[in-house]
């Protein structure tokens, strides 16, 4: 009997129903996307006709969660542009700069310190490094802050994370699925990834103005044939030469963002992005058996500690060093940590590697913690800025420091 | 006024408005069509005290009267916009000018004035887009004009007095 509709059915079913509750509860989708894969699965029952170990249908729910990921990174690519990036201001590469070498380093040393091989340490540092760009913006849309002085600080950072990111993946990626033990190969493998970019973004910027003309169709049919024909092909053949395909859909959005036609494509993505980015979550949440988080437990929180710590350190440096205030600057590290979509591409780079199965549930925890944790902080950042000023006392310093300026006396 | 513009990557655009009166106002436009607007007080500039939520529609029309469109300020004499020295007035056409009941070929405004009637507004015949010289003018409609700000001045003085 094939019941595959039916099992897909459900599982979508199943992920609306976690969307209502976090639509509810005023929460971010993303950790209920991911507990409600967790609370069915292969360790989960079946009631009469309603089979939640979705064992029929799992290798399909993992590949429409593969093809969510393509279209999260392929709209990453479309959104970004250089220019912009460029246009940013020096005080933004350098709260961006800050932000990354402060968070990689104590991802490194997190890994190192709780005894990951060389590969694993440099995962784990990619899974705690990255911020959720989709988390971290829905936020500060809902929560009102877009207005605050310190939300182009936080969004260039977010952008710059994607850079990084992009090339942090295809480096890795090309570590870790090449499959070769000698430094000669993997260095080979990482250096053909490179060249592969580079050799794509070159001819595609070439290609823009080719582009332009077979993307002038009317039909709407034929336009997204084109473009998914492009993105599969391109993100696909990347996957043959151990170039993560996320990253080959990220260069495909890349070079679309060029031509005349990107908010068309915008409009024909959004759709797809949401729906499948969607099942992602819940086949990462499939994929990970509650019964097996316990060994991780520790590592998790740690790692969420370090990521808390990092995050606002930075987000004040940066801050404090773009002249803002610092409850504007504590505001910085408070968004910016949450985790999410990308840290969980990551996560299953790693396993697509043959990594320990220890990070599956690892970032599994990370994230969801951090996806809940994340936006609470962010809201209640007055809060946590009111406690921590007991401690630090920022603002009577400043009072101090202005009264000075003014030729007052100090206040004692 | 001090007026700042900033891209909000992925949100849209913030445009940071000092004004001379001392308030911090901060409108986000959003790329789904929203606008936002937001009151800081200018002790606090990392609290905003108020915000108002618009639609699309909504800030269009709002966009309106406070351009001064709908209703126009009884201190002003006219609206304007300006493209570096050239400037677009409106001029609403009262009842007592003498250019009524004239055509733009009589009045001969080009030659007079120096302005371009861009066009005219009727209440009732709706508008006419760039109008020739056998156009007469009437009462009530809104007379746009281009042209610089000698122009603009001969112009209203033609208005008034019904051409040379």
């Amino acid at each position: 009997m094939d019941h595959l509709i039916f099992e897909i059915g459900l599982a979508v079913a199943l992920i609306a129903v976690g969307g209502f509750l976090s639509g509810k509860l005023k929460f971010s989708v993303v950790p209920f996307y991911i507990l409600i894969g967790m609370a069915v699965g292969p360790h989960a029952g079946q009631i009469w006709h309603l089979d939640f170990r979705f064992i029929e249908s799992a290798p399909l729910i993992e590949f429409m969660g593969r093809i969510g990921v393509l279209f999260l990174l392929f709209y990453l690519g479309l959104e970004f542009s250089i220019g912009r990036l460029i246009k940013s201001g020096k005080s933004i590469a350098v709260g961006g700069t800050i932000y990354i070498v402060i968070n990689f380093t104590l991802g490194l040393l997190f890994g190192w310190g709780a005894g990951f091989p060389l590969q694993e340490t440099l995962v784990v540092a990619g899974i705690t490094t990255i911020s959720s760009s989709a988390i971290v913006a829905k936020v500060l849309v809902d929560l009102k802050r877009t207005a605050n002085p310190e939300t182009e600080m936080i969004l260039g950072i977010i952008m710059f994370e994607d850079v990084f990111l992009a090339v942090y993946i295809s480096i890795l990626s090309g570590l870790v699925l090449s499959g070769s033990t000698t430094l000669g190969g993997v260095l080979l493998s990482a250096l053909l990834a490179l060249g592969f970019m580079l050799t794509l973004l070159i001819v595609g910027r070439k290609a823009v103005p080719l582009l332009n003309k077979w993307l002038n169709v009317s039909s709407n049919e034929l336009f997204a044939l084109i473009i998914f024909a492009l993105l599969f092909i391109i993100a696909g053949f990347s996957e043959t030469i151990h170039v993560a395909e996320a990253i080959g859909a990220l260069l495909v959005g890349l070079i679309l963002a060029e031509t005349e036609h990107v908010h068309r494509i915008e409009r024909l993505i959004i759709p797809f992005r949401d729906f499948f980015g969607a099942i992602f979550f819940f086949s990462f949440g499939l994929t990970i058996d509650p019964l097996a988080l316990g060994g991780a437990l520790w590592y998790s929180l740690g790692a969420v500690i370090v990521t808390l710590i990092g995050n606002f350190i930075a987000g004040m440096i940066a801050g404090r060093s773009a002249g803002l205030s610092a409850k504007a600057s504590s505001n910085i590290g408070l968004t910016i940590v949450s985790r999410g979509e990308f840290s969980i591409i990551v996560a299953n780079l790693g396993k697509a590697g043959g990594l320990l199965p220890l990070i599956q549930p690892f970032a599994a925890l990370y994230v969801l913690i951090l996806a809940i944790l994340g936006p609470l902080l962010t809201k209640e950042s007055k809060h946590v800025y009111k406690l921590l000023n007991r401690i630090f006392k920022w603002e009577k310093r400043n009072r101090t420091e202005e009264k000075a300026a003014l030729g007052d006396e100090p206040a004692g | 006024m001090n007026l700042k513009e900033t891209d909000l990557p992925g949100i849209g655009k913030k445009f940071v408005i000092a004004t001379r009166s001392g308030d911090k106002l901060v409108i986000i436009v959003h790329d789904d069509g929203r606008r936002e607007l937001y009151h800081f007080n200018h002790d606090d500039a990392d609290e905003s005290i108020s915000m108002v939520t618009l639609d699309d529609d909504e800030a269009r029309h709002i966009s309106a009267i406070v351009g001064g469109i709908t209703y126009k300020p009884k201190a002003l004499e006219t609206i304007e916009v300006a493209l570096d020295d050239l400037i677009i007035e409106w001029y609403r056409i009262e009842s007592g000018f003498k250019c009524i009941g004239l055509s733009i070929g009589e009045l001969n405004v080009r030659q007079q004035s120096g302005a371009t009637i861009i066009a005219l507004i009727d209440p009732k015949k709706g508008k006419t887009i760039n109008p020739g010289p056998d156009v007469v003018i009437t009462e009530g409609t809104l007379l746009v004009a281009l042209g610089e700000r000698q122009h603009q001045k001969q112009l209203r003085q033609v208005l008034l007095n019904g051409g040379g």
